[in-house]
């Protein structure tokens, strides 16, 4: 834990990431981390809106993740680094801006993490049956977090591999499901217009569907981390962009899937108030096998969700100890794994004492309030990165079209957000706030005496435009 | 500009850094919870004796709430008549306008400051 | 069956965070810090990708 610049002559030999993912591995840890939004969360969107809100919403947040995909892939695709997003503000926007960015991951992913863990005690707890207490619940909770850690300590290579097998069982369940419903003979199984009727869809009318905007985050919230594993595939230049794209796509088909069956089977009421709401429609079809395949669907869901959480956390809090932005005792990387190891583990009890202590929406609110936060800085990042660079003075491997057109989209949806979300959780997003100012004052004004400055600037770039 | 050279930092020091972080972020986390600001404004508008059409819900409706394990409209009746209220609190609203457009502008400043340090050494001190 | 399942799932969590603890004591104390520190961000990219146009 030398601090001191060591300029010893000695070769020291070096251990750094392993560079062995490709596109599809992108695919899966983007893909991963979100459809178990499909699976729980999205749904409450319909608590605060109505059914027809959800959609409008997953539409309407879907148009803001896919500006958040282009203009991560350009970013990306030219500063590809471990910490994703984190690397990104600190060429572009500033050291202070940086460290923010990281605690948005790592509060995001974790909490994200947190919840799903919370969300497979919760299921299993529903299906168990008597004499399931405390005891048992916190046991498949810890179960989850544990192996999964050990998952990404032992290599990023299986653990995404796993990832992969896992987020594509859980996809294939939400197609076998929609099609077994027989989805182009409304009325046989599907109702919606029964269970959506004019009176019904906007039950709260349009202030209704802005505030189901903080539930609609969650259809597609952590496709951003793609961008985490930058470091580790082998041409970050290609595979980020077409793997944060095939995400996107996959999300949004599956997203609408879920919207159509879930409210052609549910009343709104209901359908705000579950936890499940794909494997109540399993159940709703009255075919025991269909309900199964959802039931482990579910938990794969989440599974691939925290699996893909701790690798980005875990990258996000290693990317801090590089830098010096926390001590650098974190940025160690295993020499055999060549994972950072420290991250995983430091991250893991704290994950532990949350999914003990917190409950599912509390969990989640706390990762979409990060979340946005993050978003709302991309859409600045990505105007301020076209100023520094404009477009020929370096190469990107990925440029997105109609710029700034994504980075305005995004900039307002951020706003309405904020506002969905101050109709309901005003007072916590003011407290989480006011965190990230203590965070950044103690960075600012004490932290930050240990960074080296020019270290930081890694890409070997020209001189950005009017410094 | 001359290069600059961080102080070495303790162990200990380092230690209390760490502890700080993780103490900021459970108090983040606990805090709101504790306090009880995670609820939201909603309540449940009481219908005596409820009955399905009461309720709401026709027919079909009712069929899949059975199908749910819901027999009868009491059964339902806390969910279906558990109201949000989306009266605006403008002070509320006003404070937090002001934490996070606050928060941002510090953010932003504070960033080109420390921005400009490292472009001037990665840059200039050659 | 999953009170069973559940039981088994602490044992291994147990077992797996013992197993952690001694890798991570193994690889701290048989590498030297520096080595285990020594990744630096964007040192593959200096060498494969040209930024120069």
């Amino acid at each position: 834990m030398v601090q001191a610049a060591a300029a010893s002559s000695a070769p020291v030999q070096k251990v750094s990431l392993l560079r062995v993912l490709g596109p599809a591995h992108v695919w899966a840890l983007g893909v991963g981390i979100v459809l178990v939004g499909e699976y729980t969360g999205w749904n409450f969107a319909a608590d605060k809106g109505g059914t027809l809100a959800a959609l409008i919403i997953c539409w309407v947040i879907g148009l803001l993740y896919t500006s958040v995909a282009m203009i991560d892939s350009e970013v990306t695709s030219t500063v590809a680094a471990a910490g994703g997003q984190y690397a990104q503000a600190k060429h572009i926007v500033g050291p202070l801006m940086a460290f923010n960015v990281a605690l948005y991951l790592v509060f995001a992913y974790t909490m994200l993490e947190v919840s799903n863990a919370i969300l497979i005690a919760d299921t299993i707890k529903a299906y168990a049956g008597d004499g399931f207490g405390d005891w048992h619940y916190r046991g498949a909770i810890a179960t989850v977090i544990v192996v999964l850690a050990t998952l990404n300590y032992r290599g990023v290579l299986m653990t995404l591999n796993v990832n992969f097998v896992i987020t594509a069982i859980a996809y294939l369940a939400i197609i076998v499901l929609f099609f077994s419903v027989q989805p182009w003979s409304q009325g046989a199984v599907l109702k919606l217009g029964e269970m959506v009727t004019p009176e019904n869809a906007l039950p709260y009318g349009w202030i209704g569907v802005i505030a189901g905007f903080h539930w609609g985050i969650w259809y597609y919230l952590g496709i951003e981390g793609t961008t985490q594993a930058a470091e580790e595939v082998r041409s970050p230049a290609r595979s980020l962009p077409y793997g944060t794209m095939a995400g996107m796509i996959t999300l949004l088909i599956g997203a609408s899937l879920t919207w159509y069956i879930c409210a052609s089977l549910m009343p709104w009421q209901y359908l705000g108030f579950t936890y499940y709401p794909l494997l109540d429609a399993g159940k709703l079809t009255g075919s025991k096998t269909l309900e199964t395949m959802m039931f482990i669907a579910t938990i794969l869901a989440a599974v691939a969700s925290a699996n893909g959480c701790i690798n980005d956390a875990a990258r996000a809090w290693f990317s801090l100890g590089r830098d010096r932005y926390l001590p650098t005792w974190f940025s160690a990387v295993h020499p055999k794994y060549r994972t950072p190891y420290r991250s995983i583990l430091f991250l893991l009890p704290i994950a532990l004492a949350f999914a003990f202590i917190a409950n599912l929406g509390q969990a989640i609110t706390f990762s979409i309030l990060s979340g946005v936060l993050h978003y709302t800085f991309m859409s600045v990042n990505i105007i301020m990165f076209r100023n520094k660079w404009p477009l020929g003075t370096i190469r990107r491997g990925y440029t997105h079209p109609f710029h700034p057109l994504p980075a305005v989209v995004l900039f307002v949806l951020c706003v309405v957000t904020y506002f969905a979300i101050f109709l309901g959780y005003g007072a916590q997003l003011t407290a989480m706030v006011v965190f990230y100012i203590i965070m950044s004052v103690w960075f600012h004004f004490y932290r930050y005496r240990y960074v080296k400055r020019g270290d930081q600037f890694t890409m070997p770039w020209p001189k950005p435009r009017g410094y | 500009m001359a290069k600059y050279t961080p102080p070495d930092q303790s162990r200990a020091m380092q230690w209390i850094d760490i502890i700080f972080v993780v103490a900021a972020i459970f108090l983040a986390l606990w805090l709101p919870l504790q306090a009880g600001w995670a609820g939201v404004s909603r309540a449940i508008e009481k219908i005596e004796n409820p009955t399905w059409e009461l309720l709401g819900q026709t027919p079909v409706q009712v069929e899949q709430w059975v199908k749910l394990g819901f027999a009868d409209a009491a059964a339902a009746h806390d969910i279906i008549q558990n109201k949000f209220d989306y009266t605006i609190d403008w002070l509320q609203l006003l404070i937090m306008t002001v934490v996070i457009v606050g928060y941002f502008v510090f953010l932003f400043r504070a960033s080109d400051k420390e921005y400009r340090e490292v472009i001037d050494e990665k840059f200039n001190g050659k | 069956m999953w009170i069973t399942v559940v039981n088994i799932g602490w044992a291994v969590s147990a077992a797996l965070v013992l197993w952690m603890v001694y890798d991570w004591f193994k690889v701290d104390t048989s590498y030297s810090e520096e080595t285990l520190t020594s990744s630096r961000e964007g040192e593959i990219e200096a060498t494969s990708e040209k930024h120069k146009l």
